[in-house]
């Protein structure tokens, strides 16, 4: 395009022209993000966090799972049918029926089969055998206009609103069986986990505080002040956990009521669980420190609360977040443990636990195993917490 | 008047007159005669005493085999001597008190107590049991401020008044009273008698009066004691059978130290029973008792470990233990039990609220509570419809019994309850229909249980729906039994849930106390019970009119001794009883699932099982039962 | 190094002096004390309470004294070697721990192997495949354990163990071999008992481990000293087992002392369920009985378990981790 000559001529080797682009220069270039990338680089760590845990599709899975289970323990009285204390006594240990859309090869939407019961004169065990003549409708989002359906919803004003309802008591619908009262044990479920799950959450809260401010005070000054704090935890972790649980629980005042036992139990599995969090922090602090960012940071004078809070928190946040999802999973179990022992929660107070406590016998293995469903939610939500753990936990990785 | 005088002789002497015992040829187990042989067990005549008891059963069993029990808890081994049921006097059958380790035993008005002994008779042991023995304990133990700070038990005592004890000789010895002691023989023959004999030749070597002071010292010492006291005192424990050196008169003795998680229980070569036959009993050799877990008991039931139970078996298990005989080779029998109310319910005389305790203390509201509880729906429900709807109250079998004890106020009416509380002038009731107090409070009763078994929440359940229709709410609260106690005991507690009267199968002989104000646990009147317990040192005084009543005739009860006067008194108290209804009985006659083995014989089809008067299998003579495949097993 | 153990020696005995007063503390606060539990439970069967025999227990024990002064009693027992008195079965504390810490041991120790060895493998397996299917099948195989209620998975096994196997409802071995001396088939029938407890209480355990070591080891993995070694052409698996692996396991080795109560308050429970004659179920039930210098001693016992296990991990600590040691150790 130019008349010049290719300076690698040998015929013309006395000169070598300067050359000169004449496109347009941005000395910027290399620096200079794209739009993409410049959202990237400029976001904040939560929103990075946030970013990297949508591609982990399990967590993301286990995230909402546990979402509707907390919105339903929120709205549990709409989505139970029927109301906690209402009991069928004509149906007791019925078991479940099976949730049917086809009746005679017709379409008729969700329906069960009724059953018909009789009392064996030999065993008197009470046994269901379906009826397919009978068809028990289920109605969705619907008025309930049955014994059983009227709730005060959260003690607070009075309602008669479900999501699901039988169509009478006389077609009635349930779905996880009945217990020994002919209490519909789906209902009991949904109603138990209020309980069952705000103990780990308030639990968590209580321990995570409490974990992060003493092991991070410990992990970063050292000295005599971690030693101090590593004899407390030291103490406090060197019991097994449950005999102290169990030891605390039977000292709670007796004539306390529910709510109190209740707060009384969170408080004390979070008394407990607040060491092994603090010793995490401890210990992650302890090598964190060590490293070069840290070092610079502490040679460039930043303070140390600029040091724990800009640089160290973040960089071991991952290890919390992993400890915390292990820690309400865990709180939830305390509470069915403590239970199971007798020393938790009671009747007629309605959490998973007691549930399970009432279905720890060999009889109920065999003949009503029904009962052991509260097993399934307890499980879903354990493993939807790790799972969702495991997720923000590689999110919230910085070196990624 | 004549001194009335009971004079028993010789054991189920009708048995007895059919044979004489020298005419019996005595036999003895294979596994004993062996040891004879070997030169290790003096011959069976001299072993067993002169007269031997002669005990009647089915039919005449035959020796050998173990014989598995579960139980709970490694104390639990005492009940090897509850089952054993080896008393001075014991109930037979038919709750009459026949001499058992006694030759014969003699009243006069309760007041004057002879004892004769068996000639020959000897501890587990071997070694003589006389009335040394008897003196040992009384000298040595019960009066021994080291071994006893309180003295002679209460038993022993009557207002005050200690027993005088005489030996007469080696076999005879004598207690008296200035006025009559009649709970002296029931006692003996309790599931957990006074032993008021100890194995004096065994126990001496930790007695400070009778043993070398340097080998107790080492002993003490060695066995990390804190004194002399408490080393006799943890040897000394006929009862617990917990050591297996105490000599015993027990069919079986404990070989195994606790804690363990299986004893081993083997005969007492020198047992003073024999069958009619002559054989001596027991007829079994050995008595395993596995510890597991109660909720396990069950289980290893149903699986075929156990060949007789019913500890820790309860009717929710009955379907399950049911299925369990298709597969292996037991039966469930279902025998009756003798207490006065499977559940009741005591409202507190003595809660700390006025305003309730003056409800609580009103007939006209424990009434309208009574008549408010679906007693059939909760038998149906709970119960399979096998227990009877009853208040807390002797039992048909009672001779004492009359229906409108069961009955009266037991009905479910709630528009009569409705009328009562409206008498009551608890009239206004608040949007939920739940009524309010004289001073506006809701009418809301906390009713609190032991934390024990779920069946008492479940009945709970069932009644807050009819008591919430007479306008009373009702909230369960469930703790731990010695906190529950306390609480009753204090009157925190405005109601308590509990089962009711142990014995509902009483005669007129036998001690009104249940139903009247003289314990500390009967929760509707802890205080007024303490008060009688602790001679008026605490508790409050009885302070209602009717309850006076009821105390004023069980004193009379004690100083009365013709049958006739006993049983009028015995039915004026239980009126009372009945017209104020002080606890409110729900169910009675539930029944107890018993495992029996199918090769396990002479254990009764139906029965029933007590533990006072009882003793568990004790009536029914444990020794007696044999298995019939001996040789398969 | 020495000064280091010699100081945390000498830290570990007012560490010991805490832990013994909150023991006493812990077993002093339910209401009631042994004899009441006892009087209650008797009472409440209909038996009578022979109350001569609760007059000189309480005598002997010194119930009546004050707290402080049964605390001192109790501590200076300790000291010289004397765990004090069970009332619940009547002799030593110390001949009751005897005889079951075989038992105990063999629980224990199987089930802490089982989770080592379970929780390694799946732990490093799943951090080097992340995200992958079969990261979170292992995943969820490792975490099923912890979600399941223990009690409730020990009833089940035992049950269709039963079921199955015709293996005996409870307890560590045949009803028939109890009370017998050792053997090579009471050792069978301990083994077919014993596979239970070690599952049910491990797999509660694994979760926890696998999680830590997988997090660790993926912090790790992606550090620039191990980019740099695979941009070396270092061998993938050389890799992993020079470095990134013994670092990530730093904390579980900090976990030895912790990992040890969580073992026997596993096995509390299942030993309830199961009739299992160990410790750790002696333990609960002295507590629910309030046998209270059985339960002290016991957790005296357990506590000083758990420091030693603590100061060990410390060490280990110490060892494995070249930043911690020159720096002067944890503790510095």
């Amino acid at each position: 395009m130019t008349d010049t000559k290719d300076p690698r001529d040998p015929e013309t080797p006395d000169e070598i022209p300067h050359f000169v682009s004449e496109e347009p220069f941005d000395p910027d270039v290399e620096v200079v993000l794209t739009e993409e990338q410049e959202k990237y680089y400029m976001a904040g760590q939560w929103q990075l966090m946030w970013w990297k845990l949508r591609r982990h599709k399990i967590a993301v899975a286990a995230g909402i799972f546990l979402l509707l289970m907390y919105l339903v323990a929120v709205f549990a009285e709409v989505v139970a049918p029927y109301e906690l204390q209402h009991r069928d006594v004509r149906n007791t240990f019925a078991p479940p029926q099976g949730i049917h859309l086809f009746h005679d090869g017709k379409l008729i939407g969700p329906f069960v089969y009724g059953f018909t019961s009789k009392r064996d004169p030999n065993t008197l065990q009470k046994i269901y055998t379906p009826d397919t003549s009978k068809v028990n409708r289920i109605r969705f989002l619907c008025s309930g206009g049955y014994r059983g359906s009227e709730f005060e919803f959260w003690g607070l004003f009075k309602g008669d609103f479900h999501l699901f309802c039988p169509e009478s008591n006389r077609k009635p619908v349930f779905l996880l069986g009945t217990d020994r009262l002919g209490r519909d044990m789906f209902s009991r479920i949904i109603y138990g986990s209020r309980i069952s799950l705000t103990i780990g959450l308030i639990g968590i809260v209580l321990s995570f505080t409490l974990g992060i401010v003493i092991g991070g005070i410990a992990g970063f000054y050292g000295g005599l002040v971690d030693n101090v704090v590593q004899r407390v935890i030291e103490v406090l972790k060197s019991f097994p956990r449950l005999p102290l649980w169990m030891a605390l629980s039977a000292s709670l005042p007796a004539k306390w009521s529910p709510v109190y036992i209740y707060f009384g139990i969170t408080l004390i599995l979070a008394m407990l669980d607040w060491p092994s969090l603090a010793r995490a922090v401890r210990s992650k602090l302890l090598s964190l420190r060590e490293e070069d960012f840290a070092v610079a940071a502490n040679l460039m004078g930043a303070s140390t609360k600029r040091i724990i809070g800009k640089h160290l928190v973040p960089s071991f946040a991952s290890h919390l977040i992993a400890s915390a999802s292990l820690a309400i999973p865990e709180m939830i179990l305390g509470e069915t443990a403590l239970s199971f022992l007798g020393l938790g929660l009671r009747p007629p107070v309605t959490s998973w636990g007691v549930l399970l406590n009432e279905a720890q016998n060999i009889q109920v293995v065999v003949l009503y195993p029904w009962l052991m469903a509260p097993m399934i939610p307890v499980i879903l939500v354990i493993l939807a917490f790790n799972f969702l753990g495991d997720g923000l936990r590689d999110a919230a990785d910085p070196y990624k | 008047m004549n001194p009335r005088i009971t004079i028993a002789a010789l054991g189920l002497s009708a048995l007895v007159a059919a044979f004489t015992t020298s005419a019996l040829a005595f036999e003895e187990a294979p596994a004993v005669q062996a040891e004879v042989e070997a030169g290790k067990l003096p011959p069976l005549d001299q072993r067993l005493p002169n007269p031997p008891s002669v005990v009647g059963a089915e039919s005449v069993g035959a020796y050998g085999g173990d014989l598995r029990i579960a139980m709970a808890r490694s104390r639990d081994t005492r009940l090897m001597t509850v089952y054993g049921y080896a008393r001075l006097v014991g109930y037979d059958r038919t709750y009459n008190l026949v001499p058992d380790i006694l030759e014969a035993f003699e009243s006069e008005n309760d007041k004057v107590f002879t004892l004769t002994l068996r000639e020959g008779h000897k501890w587990s042991d071997g070694h003589p049991f006389t009335t040394e023995d008897f003196r040992y304990w009384w000298d040595d133990v019960a009066n021994n401020p080291d071994l006893a700070p309180l003295g002679p038990p209460v038993l022993m005592k009557v207002d005050g008044e200690v027993a005088k004890v005489e030996i007469i000789d080696a076999r005879t010895i004598r207690f008296s009273w200035s006025k009559p002691n009649p709970f002296f023989l029931p006692a003996l023959a309790g599931p957990r008698p006074p032993f008021i004999y100890r194995p004096a030749h065994y126990l001496k070597q930790f007695h400070e009066k009778y043993a070398d002071p340097e080998a107790l010292q080492a002993a003490i010492k060695k066995r990390r004691m804190r004194g002399w006291g408490p080393l006799h005192n943890s040897r000394d424990n006929l009862y617990d059978m917990d050591n297996p050196a105490l000599p015993t008169l027990q069919p079986w003795f404990n070989t195994i130290r606790p804690p363990a998680q299986q004893f081993v229980f083997v005969r007492n070569p020198f047992f003073h029973r024999v069958d009619s036959a002559g054989n001596q009993l027991p007829y079994i050799n050995r008595v395993l008792m596995n510890i597991s877990d109660g909720k396990l008991i069950p289980a290893k039931a149903s699986a075929g470990e156990i060949d007789l139970q019913a500890r820790s078996l309860f009717m929710s298990h009955f379907t399950f233990l049911k299925q369990a005989e298709a597969k292996e080779d037991f039966k469930t029998r279902l025998w009756e039990t003798a207490q006065g109310a499977r559940i009741a319910i005591f409202p507190n005389m003595h809660v700390a609220d006025p305003a309730w305790r003056e409800l609580f203390r009103n007939k006209d509201f424990r009434h309208a509570l009574s008549l408010a509880i679906d007693r059939e729906e909760i038998n149906e429900v709970i119960y399979f419809g096998l227990a009877t709807a009853s208040n807390n109250t002797v039992l048909e079998r009672s001779p004492l019994f009359k229906e409108e004890y069961r009955d009266k106020w037991a009905r479910l009416d709630l528009d009569a309850a409705n009328e009562l509380l409206d008498g009551l002038g608890l009239t206004k009731r608040d949007g939920d229909g739940v009524r309010l107090l004289p001073d506006g409070r809701r009418m809301e009763i906390v009713v609190e249980t032991a934390g024990e078994e779920t069946e008492q929440t479940d009945v709970l359940e069932l009644i807050h729906d009819t008591w919430f229709e007479i306008g009373i709410k009702i909230f369960t609260r469930p703790s731990q039994r010695e906190v529950f106690r306390n609480r009753v005991f204090s009157g925190e507690t405005q109601m308590g849930v509990w089962s009711g009267v142990n014995n509902g199968i009483v005669t007129a002989s036998m001690s009104p106390f249940e139903f009247v104000p003289t314990q500390q646990v009967q929760y509707q009147w802890p205080k007024w019970g303490q008060y009688y317990e602790t001679g008026g040192q605490a508790g409050d005084q009885i302070d209602i009119p009717e309850a006076q009543e009821l105390f004023n005739l069980f004193k009379l009860w004690q100083t009365t001794e013709e049958p006739e006067r006993r049983a009028e008194i015995w039915g004026r108290i239980l009126e009372i009883n009945t017209e104020e209804t002080y606890s409110i009985g729900v169910v009675c006659c539930t029944r107890q699932p018993v495992i029996v083995a199918d090769n396990l014989k002479n254990v009764p089809l139906e029965a029933i099982y007590a533990w006072d008067p009882g003793a568990h299998f004790g009536i029914y003579l444990p020794d007696t039962f044999y298995f019939d495949d001996v040789a398969g097993r | 190094m020495l000064r280091y153990i010699a100081l945390r020696l000498l830290v570990m005995i007012p560490t010991l002096l805490a832990v013994s007063a909150i023991v006493f503390l812990i077993i002093q606060l339910p209401p009631g004390d042994y004899l009441e539990t006892l009087i209650a439970e008797m009472q409440s069967r209909g038996e009578a309470v022979d109350q001569n025999q609760i007059a000189a227990l309480r005598q002997a024990y010194g119930l009546d004294n004050s707290p402080v002064e049964q605390y001192f009693s109790w501590l200076f027992g300790l000291l010289q070697g004397d765990f004090g008195w069970s009332f619940e079965h009547n002799r030593p504390v110390s001949e009751l721990i005897g005889q079951r810490i075989l038992l105990t041991f063999v629980v224990t120790f199987s089930t802490i192997l089982f989770i080592w060895v379970v929780s390694f493998v799946i732990g490093t397996y799943v951090a080097t495949r992340q995200y992958s299917v079969s990261d979170h099948t292992a995943t969820l195989i490792g975490y099923l354990g912890l979600a399941t209620p223990n009690f409730l998975l020990a009833l089940v096994l035992m049950y269709f163990a039963n079921q199955w196997f015709d293996t005996s409802i409870g307890g560590i071995m045949n009803d028939e071999y109890r009370n017998q001396p050792w053997s090579w088939g009471k050792m069978l029938s301990v083994l077919e008992h014993l596979w239970i407890p070690v599952i049910v209480i491990g797999t509660s355990g694994t979760a926890g481990m696998i999680r830590r070591l997988r997090a660790n080891l993926l912090d790790e993995l992606q550090k620039q000293y191990v980019v740099t070694a695979r941009a070396k052409g270092l061998h993938p698996r050389k890799l992993l087992w020079k470095y990134p692996l013994r670092v990530a396991l730093n904390p579980f080795i900090a976990d030895i002392g912790s990992i040890l109560p969580e073992v026997i308050s596993g096995s509390a429970v299942v030993a309830v369920v199961l009739n299992l004659d160990i410790t750790g179920r002696m333990l609960l039930d002295a507590l629910r009985a309030q046998d209270m210098f059985l339960a002290g001693s016991f957790l005296m016992f357990l506590a000083m378990l758990v420091v030693i296990g603590t100061l060990l991990s410390d060490l280990a600590l110490a060892a494995l981790d070249p930043r911690i040691r020159l720096s002067g150790g944890t503790t510095r």
